[in-house]
């Protein structure tokens, strides 16, 4: 007698629950469909390498900024992270006499030790995560300018071609994404604090009342976006050979944009980890697109911001189906 | 923005407690002013400088351009939400108002501009918050992004004017009775924000609907008017300021704004204003503001190269912050 049947309502939430990566996906194949249409050479392995290329690092930043967003937090730094982590190893990479893999396990101590500030801050310091994360965004970014006041530096070419080059029909830049998925995501979300961070962002207050060691839980969060950060800027590192203060600027917004496109609630506790890995690649396609649809480099930004509102909107379009405001408010 | 719940029990314990003593809110505010004090005693530590009129004239002005945009910036906060898009906001109104004033050599055209950029901004601002919903954050830094590339379209098919309004000028750099003018401006909309907040019906909307939207809908509160005031508010004041900054430095140029997206913000902040909204006010925000030119100049004048400053800068505010929520729960 109850109106919502329990099978229908699981049914019902499966959908919303995967609705953001079934559209992504759909949006993706639409538009590398019309990407192909103009430009046929981007089926061949070498085309799809390099959309691959353009997009594996958003998509990397993306899904840590999908591991903070999922306790009901918000990474500002994570473009920061990013800057940082790309000028330390364009600074120490090539010029020292460190080995490529010191670099590289330091790069990935710097992302861990940037996201523990920041988890500190938040989840012990109880500082707003949008205020702590502005705050540490500028104390990286001010550590980048210090490290390299210019762009510059150097990677070496084994370490570019080994990420950005191709193994067979696959490119090099997908089976990093996909190892860092397979080795540090879906062990952490298939464990016991995976299920804890959801829990976290469902509703912080029961699942404190429940026992979980929510500051512990949210700092680890945080850890996780920084670890993602330091990838994606090891990857940025040896896409461009180079570092730049100011490469990470664009991937704060970008990678919330993502994860918001990919189904993930900026209100915390719902999402995948496939839809921002999607929504990353449906970002980065279309602003790698503008160039061969002839668009002019002044209209760029104009029609990046224009398809960020669009994207946003169509997310929020959902509003439409609620009865009231009240109902709308309560969510 | 959702809070955990039991915080407002929290709140609410210590506010019997302290009796006729000073509100929490009121304790915030004097604690931003001793902030302010003791920024302004390590000026002077650092430099006999800050003593003199002529160098704190200088800091008034600078403090005037980010107490502006906070005006627009603490409503926005105080209704649970903040308006990112000011960068770009600045940059458009200042390039479009100059340049089409000196191509029809009216200055009203100037301010006309102002007006219509405030207004459009403000509205596709409460479009994307409050009709579709999606966080303010998100889309306020999208608009951002949407209204770099408008100026970037319009700077490429017209170069930006050296040919600033004389009236812009004298508002940014004019004095009168020994007081900038600047100032003068700056204190006569920071009273209108503060009797706005404290007085009026709009302040009272304004609270209601940063301590719990449905309660506000539920007495009778117009939540879309409100915020599309707030929003439209905040966009006004940038594109004001865009207009003064053109004036102060005598030229419109491609990202003038850019700096001036988080010290309003900080300004806020230190002001002892909440950034998950309902608590708070304008007069914290003014101590804010100086505050935070005080610091910038400090460090400036210690000569510290740019990745120093922006560590020191961010340390600093985050000790801030954390000073206040330890108060504060």
């Amino acid at each position: 007698m109850k109106p919502p049947e329990p099978a229908r309502r699981s049914r019902r939430f499966a959908f919303e629950k995967h609705a953001g990566p079934i559209s992504c996906a759909l949006g993706l194949i639409v538009i590398i469909g019309l990407y192909a249409a103009r430009q046929p050479m981007i089926l061949s392995p070498f085309g799809l390498a390099s959309l691959a290329n353009a997009s594996v690092a958003l998509a990397l930043a993306a899904v840590g900024q999908t591991a903070v967003l999922l306790t009901a937090g918000l990474d500002l730094s994570i473009g920061a992270e990013i800057t940082l982590i790309n000028c330390f190893a364009a600074t120490t990479m090539g010029a020292s006499g460190l080995g490529i893999a010191w670099v590289v396990a330091a790069s990935l101590l710097l992302g861990l030790a940037m996201g523990f500030l920041n988890g500190v801050v938040v989840a012990y310091g109880r500082v707003e995560p949008l205020i702590a994360t502005f705050c540490t965004a500028f104390i990286f970014s001010g550590a980048a300018l210090i490290v390299l006041p210019r762009p510059g530096g150097s990677i070496p070419d084994g370490f570019a071609a080994a990420l950005t080059g191709s193994w067979g029909p696959l490119p090099c830049s997908i089976v990093l994404l996909a190892g860092a998925v397979i080795l540090v995501w879906a062990p952490v979300f298939n464990s016991r604090l995976g299920r804890y961070i959801v829990a976290v962002g469902d509703d912080a207050a029961s699942a404190r009342l429940s026992g979980l060691p929510v500051r512990r839980i949210e700092l680890a969060s945080y850890m996780l976006a920084g670890l993602f950060a330091a990838v994606a800027a090891l990857f940025l590192a040896a896409e461009t050979t180079s570092g730049d203060p100011g490469i990470g600027n664009i991937y704060t917004l970008n990678s919330l944009a993502a994860s918001v496109l990919g189904g993930v609630a900026l209100s915390g506790g719902r999402g995948t980890v496939i839809g921002p890995i999607l929504g990353s690649f449906v970002l980065a396609i279309i602003l790698n697109a503008l160039g061969v649809f002839n668009v002019s480099a002044f209209w760029q930004d104009f029609i990046e911001g224009l398809i960020l509102m669009v994207v946003l909107g169509i997310g929020g379009l959902r509003v439409l189906r609620a009865g009231s405001w009240l109902a709308l408010l309560r969510q | 923005m959702t809070r955990p719940a039991g915080t407002a029990e929290q709140d609410a314990a210590p506010r019997f407690a302290v009796g006729d003593r000073l509100s929490p809110r009121a304790r915030r505010v004097v604690l931003s002013y001793l902030i302010l004090l003791l920024i302004y005693g390590g000026c002077v530590a650092v430099s006999r400088e800050f003593l003199s009129w002529g160098t704190m004239r200088l800091q008034l002005v600078q403090a005037t351009f980010i107490g502006l945009i906070a005006i627009g910036e603490t409503f926005a906060i105080l209704i649970g939400q903040i308006d990112l898009s000011v960068p770009w906001t600045i940059t458009l109104s200042a390039i479009l108002g100059t340049n089409l004033a000196a191509l029809h050599g009216q200055q009203w055209i100037a301010f006309a501009v102002v007006i219509a950029v405030g207004v459009v901004v403000g509205l596709l601002n409460t479009f994307g918050v409050f009709i579709l919903r999606v966080h303010s954050l998100i889309w306020t830094l999208s608009v951002n992004l949407m209204l770099q590339g408008v100026a970037l379209i319009y700077t490429n098919a017209v170069a930006p004017t050296t040919h600033i309004p004389a009236l812009a000028r004298f508002l940014a750099l004019g004095n009168v009775g020994g007081m900038p003018m600047a100032f003068l401006v700056w204190a006569f909309f920071a009273a209108l924000a503060i009797l706005a907040l404290g007085r009026l019906a709009f302040g009272r909307h304004v609270y209601a609907i940063g301590n719990r939207q449905a309660a506000a809908l539920l007495s009778g509160v117009r939540l879309g008017q409100v915020h599309a005031v707030v929003f439209i508010l905040s966009a006004l004041g940038a594109a004001f300021v865009g207009l003064m900054l053109s004036g102060y430095s005598s030229q419109a140029y491609l990202g003038m704004g850019n700096d001036y997206l988080l010290p309003p913000i900080a300004a806020v902040v230190i002001g002892g204003t909440r950034l998950s909204g309902g608590d708070g006010g304008y007069v914290g925000s003014i101590a804010g503001a100086l505050t935070v030119v005080l610091l910038q100049a400090m460090l400036i004048t210690l000569n510290v190269s740019e990745g120093a400053r922006q560590v020191i800068f961010g340390a600093i505010l985050l000790a801030l912050a954390f000073l206040f929520l330890k108060r504060g729960r």
